[in-house]
């Protein structure tokens, strides 16, 4: 066996001999002793095992965390790409990881891209639960001076900031939300391509296993060459457009550079998701100002999908749909067109609807929680607005919340929530990258047509150091868009039952690209309502099929193909 | 490191360092700093260059630091608290070298002889995409060429001054320090062979093995618009996995020991 070189340290005699000469300086025997001490401590006396839990006696890691942290350095020799599902601490694990590699002396120069609305959170939580000085990048000169550098790659990848990250030879490479770098066309990942780097996690939230593209080019970020070129990988993996074929053959060579962890493998005991639907009914107001919206459909001006748009923005609130149509009619020529004459009912109908059924549950459900907290999602600002005028005259103080906040201000809002308000009302964009684990119900104002969407918004609180049962009160207008949607994907497919990851892997076996969109395209070219239902229930049965087949799958014991990775 | 022996190793810290000790009781010390570690801890550049600029007297900081939790004051230190990571990383600058007498009571008018030894504290390390460290501490007694290991623990057990106690003298060595330092490097050697170096061998299989699939992507592409990204990307992967034995001198001295300590060891 041969046996590698040994470089012995030549820069402690120099100044030993200068020492002898002069006859000092020397130092003092105590400070000499601490200091054999102190190596003794950080000694690391084994190439396995983790050092890193050991500097962190504040953090509660779990067992899944530990044992990923120790899979990605020892077997996949720190190239993997982290894929656990929404809510195991992903950020955790790479934290783990890259404070294994700095207390090991293996990771020194460290680059961690993520989206720019996540650069201050990361910062925080690295410096906080993990004591890494990591500094988000501002000033040119952070990318050389500082060793743990935090960037939206947005920013890394222009000038003149690319040609300086690209000089750097990096320890250690963090991207998080990876699956955003999508194929070798984008800039994002060519740019990422071309840093040096010798580790490097990929953390993804959604399942890549089955999208052949994205798997292929995240893996080949990794490590260039594991899956060969993209020609012969194309050719022995994808069949049809987008289907996967030798799946267990490509499940054996992901595995080696892959984690995913499911909730349901953690072992953890998650607290319960208990679901509750709520058909409201429109009040008479409310019901003709829905119904006359149909008048548009006879017009040229609103069709199809814009005609959806305004349906289901008047089963949110009157204002969310005033605020459309008045900019539709601002952006007409004069104030006498055709358009104003057709409007002008509905307008009418608007000023006349000043019930808000939705709210008047919400309000309940509110009151009867005794001052417990509760956030409010919605899609719509105008509701937003309105939801916090029409609380306020209850007695009820909330905080609103927005994706275009500002870090520092989303922060702020986020501890007037927990110190000072009971609801919190939120955006849709709002739900990213805010952990809001103190509370535990959740209004569904209006459902999200994408069913991702819905469990990011869940994932806010539905997490890790949650303690309490989860409640999450979904609101859908009776005889409206609203109850379609509800009753495809909310009871028919059992949404909250099914994990959405697996939801995700069927629908891209069966080559739908979005749920949302193939709802939206049913309703924009449904002639009649009659049509419509037939189509939702389609729709509905090959799902519920594919998820049946693979409980069988499960069940039985044979490996169920579509959760090849799991 | 426990909280108890964290407490004890701050206190020890602070007194060697010649800090005065405010308040020390188990959980909580507060002591008031000297110039020299004021400016090793507490990373203020422009307060020293300005008070050096203008000849004022300066005022240390007092630095308050607590191992329990109930304590209200102070910053909480535990084994990972960059404080306590700074602190030890002082440990070494602050005494890399040093120079040491053993004091006897002395023995009537006789003169005692005293033996040069370098000591030596050495980690090692093997490295590749992993790592794993060995520490060392070696005594060569450059008098007569005697080698012994854990040195650093029978030093501990003496009676050390940095002063030449009356009535001593110290022998001249056989051995100058510079091949003192090549003898113990090759004992290092010697002990290290004996380890199993699968480790290395391993890590040359992925190495080897992660270059094959690298040459084998960029076969077919054109070198003139890919070359420099296949010698980066083959640079990165020698970096990453190549196997590597590195040694660190924590710190050593000069020693003068009497031939008594010698038989005890």
């Amino acid at each position: 066996m041969m046996r590698p070189r040994i470089s012995f340290d030549d820069t402690w005699y120099p100044d030993f001999a200068e020492r002898m000469e002069n006859d000092g300086p020397w130092g003092d025997f105590q400070l000499y002793k601490l200091a054999y001490r102190a190596e003794k401590e950080l000694l690391l006396p084994d190439f396995s095992d983790l050092a890193a839990p050991r500097h962190l006696p504040h953090l509660e890691l779990f067992p899944h965390q530990i044992e990923t942290a120790k899979t990605v350095i020892e077997k996949m020799h720190g190239k993997a790409i982290l894929a656990d599902e929404v809510g195991l601490g992903k950020t955790i694990e790479a934290g783990l990881i890259m404070k294994e590699y700095m207390i090991r002396g293996l990771a020194k120069k460290i680059l961690i891209l993520v989206p720019a609305s996540l650069v201050l959170q990361w910062a925080k939580e690295l410096n906080e639960k993990f004591y890494i000085p990591a500094v988000p990048q501002r000033k040119a000169y952070v990318w050389e001076q500082c060793d743990v550098v935090i960037s939206s790659i947005d920013t890394a990848k222009r000038s003149p900031h690319a040609e300086i990250v690209l000089k750097q030879d990096y320890d250690l490479v963090i991207i998080d939300e990876a699956h955003k770098l999508k194929n070798h066309k984008t800039k994002n990942y060519q740019f990422a391509r071309q840093i040096k780097k010798k580790f490097c996690l990929l953390l993804t939230a959604t399942p890549i296993q089955n999208r052949l593209d994205e798997l292929y080019y995240l893996v080949t970020l990794l490590k260039p060459g594991y899956l060969g070129d993209p020609e012969s990988f194309f050719r022995d993996y994808r069949s049809g457009k987008n289907k996967v074929k030798n799946e267990e053959s490509l499940r054996r060579l992901v595995n080696k550079v892959m984690v995913r962890n499911r909730r349901v493998d953690t072992g953890l005991k998650w607290p319960k998701r208990i679901v509750e639907f709520f058909e409201i009914p429109l009040s008479k107001e409310e019901r003709t100002l829905y119904d006359s919206l149909n008048t548009l459909r006879e017009t040229e001006f609103v069709q199809g999908f814009s005609l959806l748009t305004l349906q289901r923005e008047a089963c949110s609130s009157r204002e969310a749909l005033y605020m459309t149509i008045k900019k539709m009619l601002d952006e007409q020529a004069s104030e006498r067109t055709r358009l104003h004459e057709i409007m002008a009912p509905i307008l009418a109908n608007i000023q006349n609807a000043t019930r808000h059924s939705k709210a008047e549950k919400a309000l309940e459900i509110i009151q009867a929680l005794n001052g417990e907290k509760v956030i409010i999602f919605t899609e719509y600002r105008a509701t937003q607005l309105y939801l916090q005028w029409f609380l306020k005259q209850h007695g009820i103080s909330s905080v609103p919340f927005r994706g275009g906040f500002k870090r520092s201000k989303k922060d702020w809002m986020r501890t007037l929530f927990e110190k000072n308000a009971q609801v919190f009302i939120a955006t849709e964009a709002g739900g990213e990258g805010i952990n809001l684990q103190f509370c535990h119900h959740v209004i569904n104002y209006d459902l999200p047509w994408n069913p991702m969407r819905l469990e990011q918004r869940i994932g806010r609180i539905h997490r890790l150091g949650q303690k309490e049962d989860v409640h999450i009160y979904n609101f859908a207008t009776k005889g409206t868009v609203e109850e379609h949607i509800l009753k495809l994907l909310y009871e028919k497919i059992d949404l909250f039952e099914n994990v959405i990851g697996e939801l995700d892997d069927i629908l891209t076996r069966l080559e739908i690209v979005s749920l949302d969109k193939e709802i939206e395209d049913i309703f924009a070219s449904s002639e009649s309502e009659g049509e419509m239902r037939i189509k939702m229930d389609n729709l509905t049965s090959v799902i519920n099929a594919e998820l049946a087949a693979r409980k069988e799958g499960e069940a039985d014991g044979t490996t169920c193909d579509s959760s090849v990775f799991g | 490191m426990e909280q108890l022996a964290i407490h004890q190793y701050l206190v020890d810290y602070f007194t060697a360092g010649g800090c005065q000790i405010l308040e020390c009781r188990p959980g909580f010390l507060k002591v008031k700093l000297t110039v020299a570690l004021d400016k090793l801890l507490m990373n203020r550049p422009f307060y020293w260059h300005y008070i050096e600029k203008i000849g004022r007297e300066p005022e240390t900081q007092v630095l308050a630091l607590k191992t329990v939790q109930t304590e209200e004051e102070g910053d909480f230190i535990h084994f990972g608290s960059p404080r306590l990571h700074q602190i030890f990383a002082s440990t070494k600058n602050l005494a890399r070298y040093v120079r040491l007498y053993e004091e006897r009571p002395a023995s009537g008018k006789t003169q005692t002889p005293l033996y040069p030894w370098l000591g030596m504290n050495v980690k090692v390390s093997f490295q590749c995409n992993l790592k794993k460290d060995f520490l060392f501490s070696l005594g060569l007694n450059l008098f007569n060429g005697t080698i012994l290991n854990h040195f650093q623990e029978k030093l501990e057990s003496l009676p050390l001054t940095p002063k030449i106690p009356d009535y001593c003298y110290t022998l001249t060595p056989m051995i100058k320090p510079q091949s003192g330092l090549r003898r113990l490097e090759a004992v290092i050697e010697q002990v290290i062979a004996q380890e199993d170096f699968r480790w290395a061998e391993e890590a040359r299989e992925r190495l080897q093995n992660d270059l094959d699939l690298l040459e084998r992507f960029y076969e077919d592409l054109d070198p003139e618009t890919y070359g420099a990204a296949y010698e980066k990307e083959k640079q990165s992967l020698i970096d990453l996995y190549e196997p590597k034995i590195q040694t660190h001198i924590i710190n050593g001295g000069l020693f003068y020991l009497t031939e008594h300590a010698m038989h005890n060891f």
